[in-house]
């Protein structure tokens, strides 16, 4: 993946970019806004990783132009913590995903790839991973042709995890998409629930669909 | 008084006041002044020129008469008779010749005349200085002057201008030493509240400014101005609270932190140990930053700074997510949650801070709660508005610390030895405060209820 890296902190953008190529992606940095936004609208990139506070010109103004330059590139905004506006102003401004700074790179990793690979607008009706299959129609789950009677939270759990299949879902992405929590709960209500969702598709079967990636999240992969 | 304090009490308000009102009443007086002068002054001339002219009339009807001869004799009369004041005759024949009269002859002129004559009568210290006369020409061609003393006017008019010269002057002199006085007690008490603030200044928070008693514009000042100095060092001494607090809850996680990495440096020797002490120190890094996220977020709330952002939320669609979120985690800590919810309860407001307020509320009821418990979350309509409620049938909390729960690091004894910053009801308060809501503690005997009502 080709990823443009907007950050003045010389620091945090080594951390980010090393990271990054690591896991085999192209990046491209840029320590200002003027930077950004002329990389940003000379170059084809997957994602931008946009840090809101730059020098020369700020994270938004940079998304902003971009956007109205028809740079369609997915965007995620770096903000600092605490800020609670700065999601609203970031989404409003055309950003499509915001992390809080400081951040493990197991999330920026995660929220990259779910950018990069956006399911396409086109609503699909079904969802699948191996022998799991999801109608969102009817809104019912079977597992190798048995119904599986899910809670609405749990299907809702399933529904993100299936429209990212193959990719790691982190605790902090589930508790935003799936339950609309900007905060760090000190319960493990993730954790429960996904042990019950596992429980009731997992069990019983010999291969399991839902694994959790240690450090990093879960992910729902069909088995090979 | 000092040359300065002089020239202060000249500068002060409540002196120039009384100065000002001082110049206007001078200045009314004048103009009252003038007009009486003017008025007194052309009432008695034509009160003198109508005693003269009734007097020169009746004297030419003695002479239609009489004739010449018993007007003379008239007048000679008159004359030896002063009933009515000194009043001067003047009789001449129509050869100039004087008949008879206290006065020189002169030329003959009609009606209201002022004169000072050139006498050569004896008697000079009668002699006046100024004449007002009454010309009248006769039948046969004679000329009758009556005058009179116009002395008199003079003398009124000098009086008028001596009692407002007194007056004016008395006036001022009150003006200047009331001013004076009022403006060296107003300077006093002025000092007072300076000296009060130059020495909070200098950082005794606790000076305040005594009150007189007297109710008055400056006492209800100075009350206010006290008011507040109490309201800014109750904020200093929570901002200094929150400080010594932040210092003093952060050290106990940096010094694990430091503990772990030193232990990682000293003791491990195989991959698997280096991770676990990076693991544990990652771990109290977060909930470092977890910490200063909660205060930044409690500071932003109250701050008040999410007000623009405020939407219709369907309150009864969030607390019902927030219940079935932790249904599964009260499940395995073996608590029963329930929940009655009202449908149809809106609220316009932050979604994301109410959901972090009920969460928080509810965390707190299954964490300081033992197993078994029950945690009740409840959302009704009350009157016009609604009411939250999250209660347990726990330990409860002690009816004294029910204040001091929601204030910044505050934990109970007993929970100190479990996970938490302190701030969770911190963030409740604050949020119910940006949205209105009234937050009020209940002991359930046993258990303890938390309501949110909004007014």
């Amino acid at each position: 993946m080709k990823i443009l890296l907007v950050e003045d902190d010389k620091q945090t953008a080594d951390y980010i970019a090393k990271g990054l190529r690591e896991h085999g992606h192209v990046v491209d940095h840029a320590g200002n806004g003027r930077d950004g936004l002329y990389l940003a609208t000379g170059e084809k990139y997957d994602v931008m990783i946009v840090d809101r506070m730059l020098p020369a010109m700020d994270g938004l103004s940079l998304v902003k132009a971009a956007r109205a330059s028809s740079v369609r590139t997915p965007v995620l905004f770096l903000t600092t913590m605490g800020g609670i506006d700065d999601r609203v102003t970031g989404f409003e401004a055309g950003g499509d995903d915001y992390l809080v700074k400081p951040f493990a790179f197991a999330e920026l990793l995660a929220r990259v790839g779910a950018l990069a690979r956006r399911p396409p607008m086109v609503a699909a009706t079904s969802l699948a991973a191996g022998d799991l299959e999801m109608d969102l129609l009817a809104r019912t789950v079977t597992r190798a042709g048995k119904r599986i009677e899910l809670l609405a939270q749990e299907f809702k759990i399933l529904e993100y995890l299936l429209r990212h299949a193959g990719e790691v879902v982190t605790r902090t992405m589930l508790l935003e998409k799936v339950w609309d929590f900007h905060f760090d709960p000190k319960t493990n209500i993730v954790e429960t629930h996904i042990s019950r969702l596992r429980s009731k598709i997992d069990k019983g079967f010999d291969k399991p669909l839902l694994h959790t990636v240690r450090g990093a999240g879960y992910v729902i992969r069909a088995p090979d | 008084m000092s040359f300065a304090r002089l020239i202060r009490i000249l500068r002060s308000a409540s002196f120039r006041l009384p100065l000002i009102y001082a110049v206007l009443f001078v200045l009314s007086a004048g103009a009252l002044f003038v007009t009486v002068y003017w008025t007194a002054t052309a009432a008695m001339q034509d009160d003198m020129a109508a005693v003269l002219r009734t007097e020169a009339y009746q004297l030419a009807e003695v002479h239609r008469r009489g004739g010449l001869g018993g007007l003379a004799e008239q007048i000679t009369r008159r004359m030896n008779f002063r009933t009515r004041g000194p009043i001067f005759y003047l009789l001449q024949a129509p050869s100039r010749r004087v008949v008879v009269g206290n006065l020189p002859g002169m030329p003959p002129v009609d009606g209201v005349v002022d004169f000072v004559p050139q006498t050569d009568t004896p008697e000079p210290e009668a002699q006046p200085s100024k004449l007002t006369g009454f010309g009248l020409t006769l039948s046969d061609g004679s000329f009758l002057l009556v005058a009179q003393d116009a002395d008199r006017l003079s003398e009124m008019q000098h009086a008028i201008v001596r009692a407002f010269v007194w007056a004016s002057g008395l006036a001022l002199l009150l003006a200047i030493a009331g001013g004076a006085l009022i403006g060296t007690s107003f300077l006093r008490r002025i000092d007072t509240i300076t000296r009060t603030s130059l020495a909070i200044m200098e950082g005794d928070l606790s000076a305040r400014i005594p009150v007189r008693g007297t109710y008055d514009e400056i006492d209800q000042l100075v009350a206010s101005l006290n008011a507040m100095l109490s309201r800014i060092q109750q904020l200093m001494d929570g901002l200094r609270q929150v400080s010594s607090d932040i210092a003093h809850d952060l050290r106990t996680p940096l010094g694990r932190l430091r503990q772990h990495l030193e232990d990682a440096r000293a003791r491990a020797t195989t991959t698997a140990d280096y991770d676990a002490a990076t693991d544990a120190a990652i771990e109290e890094a977060d909930e470092l930053l977890e910490t200063f996220s909660a205060l930044l977020r409690i500071a932003q709330v109250e701050a008040g700074a999410q007000k623009r952002g405020f939407t219709d939320v369907d309150l009864s669609d969030l607390v019902k997510s927030v219940g079935e979120a932790y249904q599964p985690a009260a499940e395995d800590s073996e608590h029963t949650l329930d929940y009655q919810i009202e449908d149809g309860v809106h609220l316009t407001g932050d979604r994301q801070l109410l959901a972090q307020m009920i969460s928080n509320l509810v965390e707190n009821a299954l964490r300081h709660t033992p197993a078994g418990s029950t945690v009740s979350l409840a959302l009704r309509k009350a009157g016009t508005g609604f009411e939250i409620e999250v209660a347990d049938d726990g330990p409860g909390i002690p009816e004294t610390e029910h204040e001091r729960v929601f204030t910044r690091f505050y934990r109970l004894d007993r929970s100190r030895s479990t996970a938490g910053s302190g701030l969770g009801l911190a963030l409740v308060k604050a949020i119910a405060g940006l949205h209105g809501l009234t937050i009020r503690l209940e002991d359930r005997k046993p258990g303890l209820g938390v309501v949110l009502m909004s007014s």
